[in-house]
């Protein structure tokens, strides 16, 4: 589909994606993804099925934390929140990305020209 | 009185473990069952009002989970949800609700994998070192919790089984000593080893649902780890640990330490722990004050390796001695022997046996004495126990000696030493000295014997070792 990334490129990214839109406030499952697919414009659509392992594993890496809500619509949601631990995650994981990009950008750039 | 500082700590810190085992025990009991604030999956009718395909992945998907109860129906009811957002949300886009549950799965891949990646999520090598950690605690808290409580339901039963008895002696009806237990001491051991079965049972137990629930991983696949850990503990600890009076019920019982150990890991893992009922409690604390009142009372005072001495007011026939050997001829034994017994000193605490001549009777020199009598040696008899009427001496239901030891010449005196407390059921015992006389027969050669008793001593692997 055209002007979306690649699967393979938004591998690994999940996490930082994940805590990114958790950092707003505490959202479910299928809002996460619906976030994620907003804020980048519908470029980025994270696998559905890998959303919810990375969400499990941070939960249990204590960088999310997890609680059952009432629902204005449907069932009960899972809702998840980021704890200190998730931001300190958060920070380290954009520093990784911005050099990552910045190097990426400068590569890319280069062999442009 | 002195008051021992340190045991107000060590009893604060006593209390505090099992307390904090008790609620790590209860909030583990949440994660293994479903409990009242575990959300169950919605189930949705198919398209076509047949299989329903998201019940069927969601299957397919639990499948591969492996984690505890509460931890499967969380994530169904978590994906549950997902997909029925994500189904509302295509439909909304114009699908047929078909397509919209075919695409809705097919987002989420395959559920085996699905179920995989979520499983590894859940099952961390440091939950797994957490678990095997609050296992640990939770055995410790679930011994001590196992002990009080089987001690109760011990108790209550003792209690039954005492007023049972009572009504069947008077009733004229006497049953046979089952314990064999003649002073009355071996019950005490009984009770402590019963109770302890039912500790070890708890122990292991408790250890399995912790370390299930906070390793997120289901009861059965640890519970080969803490029966194989239960099982060469606890069995090390009944064969080799538990030291004190051994009698085959005493040791059958002990015995049982490590078989529930291994059963509490197995048997109904899956089902949650009971919760007494509180009239269970008020019985049992009852029984707790009541029984050792009954024990004290009946039981009386006990003596281990103690002797008799010489019974003279009886005559050798009320004591059944020919069953031994007959007495020896006067014309081959001029001067009277008698034989007696003292506890030996030192480590061992085994008991000397010593034959010498009557004093007064003659000044001839005991090995002279003897000089007709060849392959001198003391014979142990089982004996009748000294509590019941009668003079005791003999137990006639025996036909051969349960020990037997050379008398050696040690001056004036034959002596000779018996481990009574390393011989299993010595119980009551008498010993003569005999020897075989001119004629080739064996005699006995002192009229009366010495009597004692003893009771086992050692551990159970002690009393399975000992010769009978």
């Amino acid at each position: 589909m055209e002007g979306r990334i690649r699967g393979q490129l938004l591998k690994g990214t999940t996490t930082l994606l994940v805590l990114t839109v958790l950092r707003d406030g505490e959202l479910y499952g299928y809002e996460i993804a619906q976030r994620i697919r907003e804020r980048s414009g519908g470029a980025f659509v994270p696998s559905e099925g890998s959303l919810y392992p990375a969400l499990h594993s941070l939960e249990a890496a204590g960088a999310l934390e997890a609680s059952w809500q009432a629902s204005d619509r449907g069932p009960r949601r899972r809702y998840y929140k980021i704890t200190k631990t998730g931001l300190g995650m958060l920070r380290e994981h954009s520093q990784e990305w911005a050099t990552f990009s910045l190097g990426m950008a400068r590569a890319v750039g280069g062999a442009d020209q | 009185m002195t008051v021992d500082l340190l045991a107000i700590p060590l009893s604060c810190g006593f209390f505090a473990l099992v307390v904090a085992a008790v609620l790590l025990v209860r909030r583990s009991e949440r994660r293994l069952g479903r409990g009242p604030g575990a959300p169950s999956a919605p189930r949705m009718p198919g398209p076509d009002g047949g299989t329903d395909p998201i019940a069927a992945y969601l299957d397919r998907m639990s499948g591969e989970l492996a984690l505890p109860a509460a931890d499967v129906a969380e994530v169904r009811a978590e994906l549950a949800g997902h997909l029925a957002d994500s189904i509302a949300s295509l439909e909304a886009e114009g699908l047929d609700r078909e397509t919209a549950i075919r695409e809705a799965l097919g987002r989420l891949g395959p559920a085996v994998e699905l179920g995989r990646q979520i499983r590894a999520a859940h099952q961390s090598t440091r939950r797994l070192l957490a678990g095997a950690g609050g296992g640990v605690f939770a055995a410790g808290g679930g011994f001590v919790l196992g002990y009080i409580g089987g001690g109760f339901a011990v108790a209550a039963v003792a209690v039954g089984i005492a007023a049972l008895m009572a009504g069947l002696a008077a009733a004229g009806l006497h049953l046979p000593d089952l314990l064999q237990d003649p002073h009355g001491i071996g019950g005490n051991s009984i009770l402590i080893g019963l109770t302890t079965t039912i500790a070890a049972w708890a122990a292991t137990r408790y250890a399995v649902r912790t370390s299930a629930s906070v390793s997120h991983r289901t009861p059965h696949s640890v519970a080969v780890v803490w029966a194989a850990a239960g099982g060469l503990g606890f069995g090390w600890w009944a064969l080799f640990g538990l030291h004190g009076y051994q009698s085959g019920s005493t040791v059958a019982a002990e015995l049982c330490i490590p078989v529930a150990a291994v059963a509490g890991a197995f048997v109904r893992i899956e089902r949650p722990l009971p919760h007494s009922p509180r009239w269970a409690v008020v019985v049992g604390l009852i029984a707790f004050i009541v029984v050792p009142l009954v024990l004290f009372a009946a039981v009386g005072s006990s003596g281990s390796g103690s002797g008799s001495g010489q019974a003279a007011s009886f005559q050798a026939s009320d004591l059944h001695l020919d069953t031994v050997a007959p007495m020896a001829p006067a014309q081959w034994l001029p001067d009277q022997i008698m034989t007696s017994g003292a506890d030996a000193d030192g480590a061992s605490g085994a008991t000397v046996i010593n034959a010498q001549r009557i004093s007064g009777q003659s000044t001839l020199p005991i090995a002279p004495l003897l000089s007709n009598w060849r392959d001198l040696r003391f014979e142990s008899w089982h004996a009748l126990p000294e509590d019941e009427p009668g003079p005791g001496g003999i137990d006639t239901h025996y036909t051969s000696p349960f020990a037997v030891q050379p008398a050696a010449l040690n001056g004036e005196s034959l002596d000779a030493t018996f481990d009574f407390g390393r011989l299993r059921d010595a119980g009551s015992w008498w010993v003569l000295l005999t020897a075989v006389g001119p004629d080739g027969h064996r005699y006995r050669l002192d009229e009366f014997g010495y009597g004692g008793s003893s009771d086992f001593s050692g551990s159970a692997w002690d009393w399975l070792m000992a010769p009978q």
